[in-house]
């Protein structure tokens, strides 16, 4: 299981391991992504990094050891955004997934220890609330993926996207790096279930409800949120949760939280939801 | 003689809250028998809820009629502490609002005897505020024989209604619920020089505090004071751009106080008024109040400070 971390620097990272990462300019990007591609070099990884400028991606690079060696070898590969998702048909995730998961299995064919992919996701984030949506459900995809193959995934987003597209993307991911904020909470899928976990109150509250609703509303029927690593729920967090049963619900999702913590439970007691919603513990 | 009305001028429409103190037999029959009778010849809901004696003579009194009774059931099992039992209470009163449009009830709380079930008659003061618009009688037994007299004296300041014999009268010594939860709450003495004090502006910088200062044999209670804290945070800080946080032990207590500089509470009853769909931030008191062993409020148009006292 990984556990929820605010990550100081983009490096320690294995497989498994998917990241959020916000950068404030050109140096930035490259101070976050050299050292994480580099340690995949280490690793003896496939590394792949995607963005909107080829010229711009490679002159990121241009610290990086080896660089030209790895791109001439095919060990590092440089592709943009445009070549991986049609702007036409926008993000589908479930084929994007399918994608990187036939490059693992290609990076490990050609005798490398894995995939180690860092993508500027920034132009995605930009366009409107479908495509949004779509980047969502491709998050909790790729972090179910992460979980059972041999990926390590860096997400990088421009730091200067707004707070409201950012922060539903940062609790996407289980490692966070979004400038000087302290990360409290994630939602992820290691285990059977989606999970919840750290902390969310207040001021997660909407970015966990906005994320939770957009990878669930898909699929009618049941859904079970694994509340085991939550740490701590306030009034407001339980709010956001009974919303989130409501609208889902709206669309034939029934959510089902099992495995509250006791204070966790306290809250959720408040909107009627330990009883209907059959928590266990 | 004048005639018995066992309702007075009440119509059904909203809520009546009568005490009823007694201490023969006699009189529990000649006040709950006709207030009994007149419900369910008007086809209302009648519930009881009551102590063995109690409940022993009224059966022997209707006979084959106790089962024309909506609820016949033994308080003693009742009490689960104040807020348990008064949401557990509260989801009753809605499912039989939605099911009938007037009823009655005759319930004793016995639990006013035990030393931990005083605190109920804050909840019995604020009902009368946060039940004004349901739709239906409480009549209230109090045994005079075995309860203290502090007890029947909170009795009477918590109830706007009792009985004179052939009708509901005012009772003169009934208090506005603010004004009993205030002469109920601990004293306001000044913070002991050993507190520790901090300014907050995010609610999580307190959670933190706290969760490194609560040690020591309270480790047990600290869920409760970090979450305790953080709804009474929250709400300071909508009305504040920070609050301060205090934090003390004192023997068997621990103390909490976060005060800020806000308007003033416009409702100082919330902590003890169940939750509901119509509230912003009155979720957060009522679950501050019920994880703590008590609280008080010092509330003035300059600012709001609030203690909650936890017990190992």
């Amino acid at each position: 299981m990984t556990a929820l971390r605010q990550l100081a620097s983009p490096t320690g990272l294995r497989h498994g391991d998917h990241v959020f990462w916000t950068f404030d300019d050109a140096s930035d990007f490259s101070a976050a992504v050299l050292p994480y591609l580099d340690e995949g070099r280490w690793l003896g990884e496939q590394l792949l990094l995607t963005g909107t400028s080829r010229a711009a991606l490679l002159d990121g690079l241009a610290g990086l050891p080896e660089r030209d060696q790895m791109l001439a070898s095919g060990q590092l590969e440089v592709r943009l955004m445009t070549d991986i998702v049609d702007p036409a048909r926008g993000l589908v995730p479930v084929e994007q997934m399918e994608s990187y998961r036939s490059e693992v299995a290609a990076a490990l064919g050609r005798g490398r220890t894995g995939l180690r992919v860092a993508a500027d996701v920034t132009t995605l984030a930009q366009r409107g609330s479908v495509d949004r949506r779509q980047l969502h459900v491709y998050e909790r995809l790729a972090d179910r993926m992460a979980a059972s193959a041999a990926l390590t995934a860096l997400c990088l987003y421009d730091s200067s996207l707004d707070d409201d597209v950012l922060r539903p993307l940062a609790v996407l991911h289980p490692d966070q790096h979004h400038g000087e904020r302290e990360t409290l909470g994630c939602l992820c899928e290691r285990g059977p279930w989606l999970s919840l976990r750290g902390e969310v109150d207040l001021s997660l509250a909407d970015a966990v409800l906005r994320a939770l609703v957009d990878v669930t509303r898909d699929a009618p029927g049941e859904v079970v949120l694994d509340l085991a690593d939550l740490e701590f729920l306030d009034v407001a967090g339980a709010r956001m949760l009974a919303t989130a049963v409501r609208l889902l619900g709206e669309v034939g999702v029934h959510l089902r939280m099992v495995r509250a913590q006791r204070p966790v439970g306290r809250c959720l007691e408040l909107f009627d939801l330990a009883d209907g919603q059959a928590i266990c513990t | 003689m004048t005639s018995m009305r066992p309702t007075g001028e009440w119509n059904g429409t909203d809520f009546a809250h009568e005490a009823f103190l007694f201490a023969t037999d006699q009189e529990v029959l000649d006040r709950i028998v006709p207030f009994a009778m007149e419900g369910l010849s008007r086809g209302e809901p009648v519930l009881v809820v009551a102590g063995k004696r109690v409940r022993r003579l009224l059966a022997e009194e209707l006979g084959q009629d106790v089962r024309r009774l909506a609820t016949f059931a033994a308080a003693e099992t009742w009490w689960r502490g104040g807020h348990e039992t008064l949401h557990a209470y509260d989801r009753d009163l809605r499912t039989l609002r939605s099911a009938a449009p007037t009823w009655r009830l005759v319930a004793e709380p016995v639990w006013l005897a035990r030393e931990d079930g005083r605190e109920w008659s804050r909840f019995e003061a604020v009902a009368n505020r946060c039940y004004a618009a349901m739709p239906y009688y409480s009549l209230c037994l109090h045994d005079r024989r075995r309860l203290p007299a502090a007890v029947l004296d909170a009795v009477v300041r918590t109830h706007p209604l009792t009985w004179s014999g052939h009708a509901p009268v005012e009772t003169a010594a009934y208090e506005d619920p603010t004004r009993f939860l205030r002469s109920v709450q601990p004293e306001w003495d000044a913070r002991p020089g050993h507190s520790a004090v901090w300014t907050i502006t995010a609610p999580r910088e307190a959670r933190r505090a706290l969760a490194a200062a609560v040690i020591d044999g309270w480790r047990e209670r600290a869920d409760d004071v970090v979450l305790a804290t953080h709804e009474l945070l929250t709400n300071a800080l909508r009305v504040a751009p920070f609050a301060e946080v205090a934090f003390w032990t004192d023997h068997e207590t621990l103390v909490v106080e976060v005060a800020d500089s806000g308007p003033g509470l416009p409702d100082e009853t919330r902590g003890y008024v169940p939750p509901a769909d119509d509230q912003e931030g009155g979720r957060g008191m009522w679950l501050a109040w019920s994880l703590a062993d008590d609280a008080s409020v010092a509330s003035s148009p300059t600012g709001t400070a609030i203690r909650l006292y936890f017990r190992r």
